[in-house]
């Protein structure tokens, strides 16, 4: 059975998909079979740090009302009952679809008494399969000015009930990267994780967005310790890491500031990558294995 | 003959003053024109004014059913101006002032009011804040540290 492991945070730029990718490329490297799912519907950009394509896509649709005004009969049904009001309707009028504020819910559809409601459909957004460096790549993306975030998640974890359903299945294990923040895509991710790993930085920012995921995670009921990246920034590593500890709040490990990570961001090739050229007496380096060994303690997970 | 309704405070009517807000207002005041006269007044509760979401929609539902052909509105949300567009009404802005619903109907009288065919708010504008006349986008200050049971951090 996969193990899944949630790479969150409630801070944007703190790393998140940075681990990812390194941790993916970490047990990939110990002969584990690797699924990476990006999560950050809204700007999924797994793929470029490890210079993967965008390819395989299938669409995501969300229901849309449409009115047959030859079936309608005008009784108002649909609106009386739509608790999002996203039929407006006049009495001895058709009503009109606010789509804007439908929910998708599509019971005007089913309790129409005429049949009236088409269930017309759009496209907000397209889940992409891949394959990069024998890491496999789930990608949601979420059209640009559609709001329902939440729907391309749940299209991904479809997608990965069908493929854990198959008596195929293949995967040791599914790492999440998700969107920063503590709404409902990432809770929805970190609801279907084994293990969740909360990536901070010792700023204040870093510290009040950490303290705003942990309340999810809690909420949740899951297991979580935490990844503190930049570390070495302004000398604040020891004070942080005591503060985390003065709240009962576990540590996986920490990854210093590092010019080799630097690198491997911008060129695309994953630092941790057995193929790539960095020094592996660098302290980026050398806190990527540490944490890997306390996470394949902390989680089970041993060649 | 044309029909135009203006949202109003209390139970509405002409001497009632006119409510800024479109959707969550506490009540609409219908008003019949004939001849650039005023031949008839009717207010009617807008049961929407609580409503969780969509009040917008529920309002142009109510202004509709009352066979309505012009809105005056002040401040008007995005799913309101959508649901008032659908239902081909032309909408007037009133001026940003305290202004009674007989004033507002008035100036619309002199054809003093300008139509508007979109949104000018965003949605849940003016929520929570008492309701009172006169716009005003106050800067949010607050400062506050918040989750203090987790301090020392």
């Amino acid at each position: 059975m996969a193990k899944i492991i949630c790479i969150t945070g409630g801070k944007g730029g703190t790393g998140k998909t940075l681990i990812a990718v390194n941790l993916a490329t970490l047990f990939k490297n110990h002969g584990f079979n690797v699924l990476l799912v990006d999560g950050d519907v809204e700007n999924p950009n797994t793929y470029l740090l490890m210079n993967g394509k965008l390819e395989n896509s299938s669409e995501v649709s969300f229901f849309e009302p449409k009115i047959d005004e030859h079936k309608c009969t005008k009784c108002g049904l649909c609106a009386e009952n739509c608790i999002s009001h996203a039929l407006l309707y006049i009495k001895d009028a058709i009503p009109i679809p606010i789509l804007n504020v439908c929910s998708g819910c599509k019971l005007c559809y089913k309790i129409c008494p005429t049949e009236a409601i088409i269930a017309d459909s759009r496209v907000i957004g397209l889940i992409y399969s891949t394959k990069v460096n024998n890491i496999d790549l789930l990608i949601g993306e979420l059209k640009p000015s559609e709001a329902r975030s939440a729907v391309i998640v749940k299209a991904l974890m479809e997608k990965i009930d069908i493929l854990l359903n198959d008596k195929h299945e293949k995967y040791d294990v599914i790492i999440f990267d998700t969107a920063p923040g503590a709404h409902c895509d990432v809770e929805e991710l970190i609801q279907r994780a084994d293990y969740v790993i909360p990536v901070t930085e010792p700023t204040r920012f870093g510290r009040l967005d950490l303290l705003r995921i942990i309340e999810l995670i809690d909420l949740l009921n899951k297991e979580y310790r935490v990844i503190v990246n930049r570390s070495s920034l302004l000398g604040f590593r020891d004070q942080f890491l005591n503060e985390l500890n003065d709240n009962d709040i576990q540590v996986l490990g920490d990854i210093p500031l590092d010019e080799d990570i630097v690198k491997s961001y911008c060129i695309g090739v994953p630092l941790m990558d057995n193929h790539s050229r960095f020094d592996t007496q660098g302290k980026g380096y050398k806190s990527f294995q540490i944490i890997y060994e306390n996470l394949a303690k902390w989680s089970g997970i041993k060649t | 003959m044309v029909i135009i309704a203006v949202p109003s405070n209390g139970n509405g009517g002409l001497n009632e003053q006119m409510n800024p807000r479109f959707g969550r207002c506490p009540s609409f005041t219908f008003v019949t024109v004939e001849n650039n006269e005023i031949k008839e007044v009717k207010a009617v509760p807008n049961h929407a004014a609580d409503a969780m979401g969509g009040a917008g929609i529920q309002a142009a539902q109510i202004v509709g059913n009352n066979s309505a052909n012009e809105v005056i509105v002040g401040s008007l949300g995005p799913n309101a101006a959508q649901s008032l567009s659908s239902l081909k009404l032309k909408i007037y802005q009133a001026p940003n002032q305290p202004i009674s619903v007989k004033e507002v109907i008035n100036l619309y009288l002199e054809h003093k009011l300008q139509l508007i065919t979109s949104a000018n708010v965003s949605s849940h504008y003016g929520m929570g804040r008492g309701g009172g006349m006169g716009g005003g986008r106050g800067m949010g200050g607050g400062r506050g540290m918040g989750r203090q049971n987790r301090s020392p951090f």
